[in-house]
């Protein structure tokens, strides 16, 4: 243990007291507006907290929703490092989950549980790829911003599933809520335990194989250089267009995975409103941690513990869910204005 | 019909001309403001509680642009005070507006609101066609209309728009001049966020004069695209803006008439529009952007 306390410089030390600073803050302001609210602050914390620590679910629930908070938050680091902004994550996840239940229904459990469930994901990565290929597509070809593009994006993604739900996908049996019907045994995810399922054994290693190829990588170092200096990436004589389309359809791909994961694994069918908010939130996850893959799981893990402390904070306080939107992006904006101790100075 | 989608384009049209105009202003200084969706959500609801705890719509509208205001100087004191990331700062802000107003605007989501009521123009109004489309309205889609001129002269014609257009395309030069440019991007950004909230107010204490959870759905990031399109003129954001609520009051008057298109398909056209058109012109927009703008793109507002 001294070794590893030794190797930890005084500047690191300082960043992580900082940063457990910017959360203390950040949890004091959203009391501090839950007292405006009329609610005690003291009681909603113990809602939330209750709520994710209940028991061994409660906590399964936390882990199961960082699996699309974290490869939603892929979808934004990969593209960033080329330099490009992806807030289409929203969508992607939406064309995840549609690409599965599209196979679902063409395959119709004529193949073995794996090899559909394979297929699910394959195709779901190839959608939202293809999805958010859309948005560099109109970069390169007619230099739409992306980060416009793929916002705009998210909702025809939205509308897409509304007419499916609606429309072709409608389960007959659905009556007042449409939705499709449910993915059968062989279309979901295996569990590992309780509600808990393999997705999240799988969204790790894909984490670490995308911070791997990142770092490891030409394809990643040209990136990099293509975020840092486009001049110079194009002066090198790298692709530059083939580098960001592939950015933003890997990115896509990854978020797709996850749409994938969450239907298949834990919403069961689809339906109108369904991940609504959860591409958003991974854009936060991404930034919280300054695009570090690794460092995403933590930030992931967090905004799944805040998000399922405030289905607490609706059952036992009767306040909105989505009040935990606040604590979320202060806890961003926190760390982006003094997450670090000097404030960035341009060039 | 023609009519009933020009009198939609113009009524629906008012909330994203006031963000659109606003966000012209600041990304003219060089700031880029994504949280204009949560001023916009944060003055709706602001507009609507202060309406239904005053029983002003007046006092509602005013108290809206304080409040969006306030939140856009939260973006200020993080991207220009701190040099944070714009996009993920802006896009932060919207959630904190969304979350916000989640919380707030719980207890008014069913109440009702004295709105703003039409005030037709006595004898404009009465002329075929154009009287419908341009003389029946709200006060505050007359104030729209002329708030995009003003803001052109303001820009193009008074010291501190120069100023706030030099911020936006040579920093340095100003300051070579002995001029901040930060004080400048401070005036743009409480302009573009007090905008966005008399937009917000407008959308829901005269147009749906409702409040609901989200209720601003994406209008304030249709104003942020459609800056782009009017090449920062707030004149041409206008058109913009008609254009967006154009095809979504054609896409409900298909709907009224019982066209058997899904009306998902049909909601798409606005946001389509959008995207294709804007395609269309970015590469012609392209040097119309601020210069500094693009250091937003690089990570960070640039900073003498």
């Amino acid at each position: 243990v001294s070794v590893v306390l030794s190797e930890i410089s005084p500047q690191r030390w300082r960043s992580s007291t900082r940063l457990i600073g910017v959360f203390v803050a950040s949890l004091v302001v959203f009391a501090l507006l839950l007292v405006a609210n009329g609610a005690d602050p003291i009681a909603g914390y113990r809602a939330m907290w209750s709520s994710i620590t209940r028991d061994s679910s409660a906590f399964g629930d936390v882990l199961i929703r960082t699996v699309p908070y974290l490869l939603g938050a892929l979808a934004v680091i990969v593209p960033a490092r080329a330099g490009l902004f992806n807030i289409g994550g929203e969508g992607q996840l939406l064309l995840g989950a549609i690409g599965a239940m599209w196979i679902a229904n063409v395959l119709d459990q004529s193949l073995p549980r794996g090899v559909t469930l394979l297929l699910m994901a394959f195709v779901a990565m190839l959608l939202a790829g293809a999805w958010a290929a859309l948005a560099a597509a109109l970069r390169l070809v007619a230099g739409t911003n992306e980060a416009i593009s793929t916002l705009l994006l998210n909702y025809l993604a939205t509308l897409l599933l509304g007419w499916l739900v609606f429309g072709p996908w409608k389960d007959p049996a659905s009556t007042g809520f449409p939705r499709t019907r449910p993915f059968e045994t062989g279309e979901s995810m295996p569990m590992l335990f309780g509600r808990v399922h393999i997705g999240v054994a799988i969204a790790v290693p894909v984490t670490v194989l995308v911070w791997a190829a990142l770092r490891y990588t030409a394809w990643g170092f040209q990136l990099t250089v293509l975020g840092q200096n486009p001049e110079a990436a194009r002066r090198a004589g790298f692709r530059t267009g083939a580098l960001s389309l592939s950015a933003l359809a890997l990115g896509g791909a990854l978020a797709g995975l996850g749409g994938m994961l969450q239907t298949s694994g834990v919403e069961s069918n689809l339906r109108p409103g369904i991940m609504s908010g959860y591409g958003f939130t991974a854009v936060l996850a991404a930034w919280m941690v300054r695009q570090s893959p690794i460092k995403a799981m933590g930030s992931a893990f967090l905004l799944a513990a805040i998000a399922i402390g405030g289905n607490g904070l609706k059952i036992r306080e009767g306040l909105s869910a989505a009040s935990v939107n606040i604590l979320m992006a202060i806890i961003l904006l926190a760390v982006l204005g003094w997450g670090t101790r000097q404030k960035k100075e341009a060039s | 019909v023609i009519e009933a989608i020009a009198v939609g384009a113009v009524r629906g049209g008012t909330s994203v001309v006031f963000a659109g105009v606003g966000e012209t202003i600041a990304e003219r200084s060089g700031v880029i403001y994504l949280g204009c969706e949560g001023s916009m959500l944060v003055g709706a609801l602001t507009a609507y509680a202060v309406g239904i705890e005053t029983g002003s719509p007046w006092l509602g509208a005013l108290a809206a642009v304080v409040t969006g205001l306030l939140l856009a100087l939260l973006h200020g004191l993080l991207v220009i005070h701190r040099g944070a990331n714009q996009i993920a700062t802006g896009l932060a802000i919207t959630f904190l507006g969304l979350g916000a107003t989640a919380l707030f605007g719980q207890s008014y989501v069913s109440q009702g609101v004295q709105p703003f009521e039409p005030w037709a123009i006595p004898g404009l109004s009465q002329i075929p066609f154009l009287g419908n489309v341009l003389f029946d309205h709200d006060p505050l889609t007359y104030l729209s209309f002329v708030v995009a001129p003003a803001a052109w002269w303001f820009l193009f014609r008074t010291g501190p728009g120069l100023r706030i257009r030099a911020a936006g395309e040579r920093p340095e030069v100003l300051g070579t001049m002995g001029v901040e440019a930060t004080r400048s991007r401070w005036l743009a950004l409480a302009i573009a966020g007090g905008m966005s909230g008399l937009g917000g107010a407008q959308l829901a204490t005269a147009f749906t004069r409702t409040w609901s959870e989200n209720m601003v759905a994406g209008r304030g990031f249709i104003a942020v695209a459609l800056v782009i399109f009017a090449a920062w003129n707030p004149i041409q954001i206008v058109a913009g803006a008609y254009l967006f609520s154009g095809a979504v009051a054609f896409e409900l008057q298909l709907q009224a008439r019982g066209s058997d298109i899904s009306i998902f398909l049909l909601d798409a056209i606005p946001y389509l529009v959008v995207i294709v058109v804007l395609s269309l012109l970015s590469r012609a927009r392209r040097h119309a952007a601020p210069e500094s703008l693009a250091a937003v793109f690089q990570h960070q507002v640039s900073t003498t």
